[in-house]
């Protein structure tokens, strides 16, 4: 093991999944460990964080910084849209993955304050032997550095229910099934929710879903992204994790975070191996962190977060862009990673509202009880 | 007895712990077991976990933190969690029940993969090599499908309606002959594929160990077995074959199953946590890997060389409970071969009362009276032949019932339901008799429709005395046809039935018992119903 035992437990393991009612899984991040002193104030925060922030938490250097800082965080986890919706009232500070949901409890907390101390563009897990076939059929494309997935012809292509057998000249991956993206569920996690965003606004001749109309006329080509899956896993861990173990036959192309992948490669636990590859859509989408004040103790937090450069470092560890990109660009290239410094072809995500819309309608396809 | 709320619930669970009798039925693992201790997880668990153990002895020393498994069937699990039963956690080789059922889903708090195992098919060394399957990377479903369907290939494989694997191995051809590889939808069901596909299966069971400890017995007239991969290895390393099994994975691709470790309990969190992080230590993963044959669940686990390293393509599962209740209906209803069950029951004085109501009522539940999904899985079947032999002094009487209707209040359930409800007790006991009838009945049956799976179900509150011995049964089998011989009787103890008498008719036919004398007769009939 190359790697410190700890930081590899943090982002191989602790997969928690909330499903259902009722977040409540309480991971405990009370400090311990000997390091550092604490600070002579040191307040503790309640906030309720996508599961995807779980490791980060949990981690013992990142506790031993906030507790320099003054804080003792104590976090429950559940789905960016679980959050949303969540009661609010016992806890200091809400951190979901994403803008929409983190604008949606900023507007139904009077007096509360966002922060994006991190983010991270969504990205294609995939392999060198995908990669070709999809560049031969003129889907996606070499960039500096990175290979891009041009998702306007890739929803075109997947809306012919087109199989990997019928791309021309295919012997790399002779599989029956349709060519899709694995995504986690829409109905509770916020990564499959930013590929709904990216897959209407192509559908939508590459505009942003506002308009009933506009959710009327894309969810005949976005749902079947989504439906012909099968069943799919609810947290962001478990579809990266398949591919990582079982390889290109269970998973050709999974939605990713890009923080995923580049810290699975930095912890350089041989889990990343020579064939696998990551591909960026284009155009792409961030998954903003968005940290939601609710009281000035964890308006200090979000401060703290954002602008602390060892938090910064720290987040940078776990493989999060931060508005340190200097600080970014030197891990990834002390890693041997080949990733965009920059993204030229950013979307927004629909609002909440929008993105609801889009959410209950696949709900009622998949037949939620 | 009735019980009811958490008392009942609680019930089912301890219940399901006292089935301890015979390889097939369930059992649980320890005998002092509290679950108030925090560093005890109470775990409702499929019998595909069972070699596990050893591993689990060690995880209780290393961490502190034990696990009390209880075995229980997937389905039926599920359904208990769902209906709120005690117990901490689940683990199963699939997680897919207890996801999409409504009130189970929810209590889900955390879920972990432990290791992986995919649904193959053993195919015999002769035989691969006479279909041209030895180290061929491109048989499909749809070869093995024509090989069955031309009656040139017979295997063995579990009630998909009872154990995982014969459901994987259920959604993995379903999947494969729809014509396409994407997850299976209700509207792609292709029946005459599957119908083609399930001539070949001449071999039927509840659960997966007990189908591979009956392969070994009847391997001389069966050329292969849809089991989980690590299963087969051990068939190849136990030294019980006549020959080798090849393991086939069709080019289509496979169902793996992944083996979740499901927290229910919130206040088991940190044993959960305790526990998980050392199964997935590599250092336990490999021995997963190597004592009992499951491929790593964590990345970065290089994989023992044992393992084929040819890329598998994975099938996926539905997303639907109403697509899996449709395929497994189908399965039953209308493409597997028809199950001619012969039921030999018990009427002899000692019955009378409350034995003889509890089982008119376990066999009417299985006319359509029970609305949960292991209800409906275990109803009669279309196309079913269901005979009921009674017997008390002697043999009384010998009815049989064929099902074209499968509907409730149809006229061949209410016939079934009125003969139950007119039985009445009296007399002695006569066992042995019953047995020799039963054969009998069977051994015609077969010789005139042979394309049937058979089995026998013994019923009795008591011990033989009257007719045949114990040793006249035996030597009378021993004289039957080798595809008599076949059936199996699977006896449930009942009331003051003699365990070892029942176990010696399990043995000498190769059935299991069922223990009905802790475990409601309603259950036990549900259970048996999957080896049916």
């Amino acid at each position: 093991m190359e790697m410190a035992p700890r930081r590899l437990a943090a982002i191989g393991l602790a997969v928690v999944l909330i499903l259902g009612v009722g977040f409540g899984i309480i991971t405990s991040i009370h400090a311990g460990g000997s390091s550092g002193s604490p600070a002579p104030q040191v307040v503790t925060l309640h906030g309720l964080i996508g599961s995807e922030k779980a490791p980060f938490f949990a981690d013992q250097s990142v506790k031993d910084a906030l507790l320099k800082g003054g804080f003792i965080v104590d976090v429950q986890t559940a789905g960016s849209r679980q959050i949303a919706q969540a009661d609010l009232s016992q806890q200091d500070f809400a951190f979901p993955a994403g803008i929409p949901a983190g604008s949606k409890i900023k507007a139904d907390h009077a007096g509360s304050t966002t922060y994006q101390p991190f983010y991270t563009p969504m990205a294609i897990a995939t392999w060198k032997p995908i990669i070709s076939l999809l560049e031969q059929a003129g889907v996606a494309q070499q960039r500096s550095g990175y290979v891009a997935l041009d998702m306007d012809a890739f929803v075109k292509l997947a809306q012919k229910g087109t199989r990997w057998t019928d791309l021309a000249g295919n012997t790399a991956y002779p599989v029956s099934k349709s060519i899709l993206i694995t995504s986690t569920d829409p109905r509770t996690s916020n990564s499959a929710a930013m590929y709904l965003s990216l897959a209407s606004y192509c559908a939508n001749s590459d505009n942003i879903v506002q308009s009933d109309l506009d959710v009327a006329n894309v969810m005949p080509i976005v749902s079947p992204l989504f439906l012909k899956q099968g069943f799919v896993d609810s947290s962001s861990e478990e579809p990266f994790d398949d591919y990582l173990v079982q390889g290109m036959g269970k998973s050709p192309m999974v939605m990713i975070y890009e923080s995923q992948f580049v810290a699975r490669a930095a912890a350089n636990d041989g889990s990343i191996t020579s064939d696998m590859a990551l591909m960026y859509p284009e155009p792409t989408i961030y998954s903003k962190h968005t940290f939601v004040a609710l009281n000035d103790n964890a308006r200090r937090l979000g401060d703290f977060l954002t602008n602390d450069p060892g938090m910064r470092q720290l987040a940078t560890e776990f493989g999060f862009r931060t508005i340190d990109a200097a600080g970014f660009n030197t891990f990834v290239k002390a890693h041997n990673l080949s990733v965009p410094a920059t993204f030229v072809n950013v979307i927004d995500p629909p609002t909440y509202e929008t993105l609801e819309k889009m959410i209950t309608n696949l709900e009622q396809q998949y037949g939620t009880p | 007895m009735r019980m009811h709320g958490t008392a009942a619930r609680l019930g089912l669970v301890l219940a399901a712990a006292a089935l301890a009798v015979g390889t097939a039925a369930c059992g649980s693992s320890t005998s002092t077991v509290n679950p108030d201790d925090p560093n005890t997880i109470t775990v409702l668990a499929g019998s595909e976990v069972k070699d596990v153990q050893p591993i689990l002895d060690d995880l209780q020393k290393a961490t502190g933190v034990s696990l009390a498994l209880t075995y229980t069937g997937s389905l039926d699990g599920a359904e208990s969690i769902d209906g709120g039963a005690a117990t901490d956690a689940a683990w199963f080789s699939l997680g897919n029940y207890l996801r999409l059922l409504p009130n189970s889903s929810k209590r889900i708090v955390a879920s972990n993969k432990i290791m992986l195992s995919p649904v193959v098919i053993g195919v015999k060394k002769s035989v691969a090599d006479r279909f041209g399957w030895t180290n061929n990377p491109n048989v499909t479903w749809a070869d093995i499908e024509a090989k069955a369907a031309d009656g040139s290939f017979h295997f063995a494989m579990t009630n998909p309606a009872a154990s995982n694997s014969g459901f994987c191995a259920l959604i993995g051809v379903a999947t494969a002959l729809s014509g396409s590889s994407d997850a299976i939808d209700t509207g792609k069901i292709d029946t005459a594929a599957l119908t083609s596909f399930f001539k070949g299966q001449t071999l039927t069971a509840g659960s997966s160990g007990f189908l591979a400890d009956d392969y070994v017995r009847q391997q001389d007239s069966l050329d292969g077995i849809i089991n989980y991969e690590s299963v087969l290895m051990s068939l190849n390393s136990g030294g019980t074959l006549h020959e080798s099994l090849t393991l086939i994975y069709p080019k289509e691709g496979i169902v793996t199953a992944d083996y979740p470790f499901i927290l229910l309990n919130k206040a088991k969190l940190d044993a959960y946590n305790k526990a998980v992080a050392w199964l997935l230590d590599p250092a336990q993963q490999r021995r997963i890997m190597s004592d009992v044959s499951r491929r790593p669940a964590v990345p970065g686990i290089k994989l023992d060389s044992k393992f084929p390293s040819q890329t598998l393509v994975s099938l996926d599962f539905p997303s639907k409970l109403d697509t899996i209740q449709s395929l497994i209906s189908t399965y039953l209803n209308v493409v597997r071969k028809p199950a001619s069950a012969v039921f030999v029951l018990d009427t002899s004085g000692s019955m009378d009362g409350v034995r003889l109501d509890n089982l008119k009522h376990a066999l009417t539940q299985l006319t359509g009276g029970d609305q949960t999904l292991t209800g409906q899985f275990s109803s009669f079947r279309s196309r079913e032949e269901v005979t009921f032999i009674t017997f008390s002094t002697q043999v009384n009487d010998v009815k049989t019932f064929t099902i074209d209707d499968t509907n409730s209040n149809g006229p061949d359930m209410s016939a079934i339901r009125d003969y139950i409800n007119n039985l009445s007790a009296d007399g002695n006991t006569a066992i042995y008799s019953a047995l020799e009838q039963a054969y009998s009945t069977v051994g015609q049956e077969i010789a005139t429709d042979p394309n049937r799976l058979y089995s026998i179900v013994l019923m009795t509150d008591g011990e033989n005395n009257s007719g045949a011995a114990a040793g006249d049964f035996a030597s009378n089998y021993q004289s039957l046809t080798a595809d008599v011989r076949a059936v199996h009787v699977y006896p449930i103890l009942f009331g003051d039935g003699a365990v070892s008498d029942m176990k010696a008719i399990a043995s000498t036919t190769g059935g299991t018992v069922f223990d009905a004398q802790t475990t409601p007769l309603d259950s036990i009939f549900k259970q048996i119903r999957g080896y049916q």
